[in-house]
């Protein structure tokens, strides 16, 4: 059974649609990775599969719930890092997870032990009695995703966790994450425009613009559907017309020169020793190879544009 | 759904007595609050103030000042601070958010309350010491205790409303401070009343049983506050607060 699993979901808000006939599938045990710019709808998914809000066609299970119908099953078993932390500034942290350790039935013992498990990976359990309004965005991210592990959920939906973090908290708590999701063996829906993040985390992602889903798999899978292996190369003597005999060539797909850079997109990468002998043919004086995939921004960019372009 | 309750309610509590918060309010004006209406004031008003009817009704409509105080917080705040959408995708039922709120706001008032009494009975007893111990008569004590509880839920109800309507905690202080101000009207309309209307009136209560109009008033604020309470509850809906 998937952890979500959604058919046709659309929400609209006036004229525009948020959520545009979403259909997705994610396998439980996965970090899921949902990308998209600002706007894109993510946040409404998330709510949508939080029966926070209403879709108004389509449907979607969560962890075998129907979100309309049994959101409150659906809250019971997951556990949400919303847009803004949500943490309560003028209390401790240990009163924080306290408080929701007591929203989820947990006995006084078992807030104890838990405050104590997920505060200890992060360095914070010392601070635990500190209030927290004066810790940093980062502490307060983490502490925040561990108030979303606090009574063991099953899924837990993470809404952009590392936005507005600087780069050094940011791969703390993505280390943080994985140390901590890794332990407690959750899946994960995260939503990021961060795709280096995304590339990092997720087994999963699916991209979404407009309310509209571009692609869904693995970011390999992604990869290889919207981009070809890229080759790089830096020498002397790449002319035009050596640009056009590359052009010609059935391996390539496509040539772009960058700050004196050749930039040559391939069908298969193990070939690419046959463009290098083409090029010293023609004599180019090559300094530089080294072939490289195209990263998930890459992914990302091209499918944002094509579906902009229609 | 108690154990939901009372999980909202106590960190409700905790957070509207937590030093130095955002609310402008810190354990340094509860004092204040304490030492004017527990010491000045009876100090001032001597013996009577123990024993007075008039008290009852001190004791009485004073928690709608404590928690008109506080109630403002209560959704604006969340809305603003952005721990509202946290609460919402959490198990808690709508009914159980509400009820704790309204808990909590409830149960300040009345502390409160119950605190400036014994505080205003210390300082009473200790600068009229020599008189023997002097107590609250029995209809104070019970008028105190219901209307004390009456009277902060009736704010509570009115505060969880005009806070669930607000956009900004400043805009519910605001809109609250103008209802203060609605209750007041009736009795800066008494001197454009008709003389002998009043003296019609003021030998009606005088001939009635203060027990039946103690009831009938606490049946009112029931009534009342049933009312307020069933509007809240249609008001709170967590599709709707959500976009807000």
């Amino acid at each position: 059974m998937n952890a979500i699993q959604t058919n046709q979901l659309t929400r609209s808000f006036g004229d525009l649609k948020a959520v545009d006939r979403l259909t997705l599938e994610v396998p439980r045990g996965t970090v899921f990775g949902f990308l998209g710019p600002n706007g894109s709808g993510k946040t409404t998914t998330i709510r949508l599969l939080l029966g926070l809000l209403d879709a108004d066609q389509g449907e979607a299970q969560v962890l075998g719930f129907n979100t309309k119908t049994q959101a409150d099953e659906v809250r019971t078993r997951c556990g949400a890092l919303l847009e803004h932390h949500g943490l309560y500034e003028r209390l401790s942290a240990a009163e924080n997870l306290d408080y929701y350790g007591r929203i989820w039935h947990l006995s006084k013992a078992e807030r104890e032990g838990r405050i104590r498990e997920l505060l200890d990976p992060l360095d914070l359990y010392k601070r635990r009695e500190e209030p927290i309004g004066r810790w940093s965005r980062g502490m307060k991210q983490k502490l925040a995703v561990a108030r979303t592990l606090m009574h063991r959920p099953e899924l837990i939906f993470l809404d952009e966790p590392t936005a507005g973090l600087d780069p050094v908290a940011s791969a703390a708590l993505r280390d943080d994450l994985m140390t901590l999701v890794s332990k407690e063996g959750v899946t994960i829906f995260l939503t990021t425009h961060n795709l280096a993040e995304a590339e990092k985390l997720c087994n999963q992602v699916a991209v979404i613009n407009r309310g509209q889903l571009l692609a869904n798999g693995s970011p390999a899978e992604l990869r290889r559907r919207t981009s070809a292996p890229r080759l790089y190369v830096t020498g002397q003597g790449i002319t035009p017309q050596v640009i056009e005999d590359l052009q010609r060539n059935t391996l390539v797909k496509r040539v772009q020169q960058q700050n004196g850079r050749l930039l040559v997109d391939l069908n298969d990468l193990t070939r690419s020793h046959e463009i290098v002998t083409q090029l010293v043919k023609v004599n180019v004086l090559i300094d530089e190879v080294y072939k490289e995939k195209v990263d998930l921004e890459d992914v990302f960019l091209q499918l944002v544009e094509e579906e902009r372009g229609g | 759904m108690i154990a939901d309750v009372f999980a909202v309610a106590s960190k409700e509590f905790r957070e509207i007595l937590a030093f130095g918060d955002a609310r402008g309010r810190s354990k340094l004006s509860l004092i204040v609050l304490i030492v004017i209406f527990g010491i000045v004031i009876p100090l001032q008003n001597g013996r009577e103030w123990v024993r007075s009817p008039i008290t009852a009704m001190v004791w009485g409509w004073m928690p709608f000042l404590w928690v008109s105080g506080v109630v403002a917080d209560l959704f604006a705040g969340e809305r603003e601070r952005h721990t509202l959408e946290s609460l919402l995708a959490t198990r808690l039922s709508d009914q159980s958010i509400l009820f704790g709120k309204l808990l909590a706001a409830l149960a300040y008032g009345f502390t409160l309350t119950w605190i400036i009494m014994i505080v205003s009975l210390v300082t009473i007893n200790v600068a009229y010491r020599g008189n023997g111990f002097l107590f609250y008569p029995l209809p104070i004590l019970l008028g105190a205790l219901i209307f004390s509880i009456l009277i902060s839920g009736l704010s509570a109800s009115i505060g969880v409303l005009v806070s669930l309507r607000a956009g900004s905690v400043r805009q519910a202080q605001q809109m609250m401070s103008v209802g203060m101000l609605l209750l007041f009207v009736p009795f800066m309309l008494i001197q454009f009343i008709p003389r002998t209307l009043l003296i019609t009136l003021g030998n009606a209560l005088q001939n009635s049983d203060p027990v039946q109009i103690a009831i009938g008033v606490v049946v009112f604020l029931v009534v009342l506050e049933s009312i307020l309470i069933a509007i809240a509850r249609r008001l709170f809906q967590r599709s709707k607060l959500i976009l807000d």
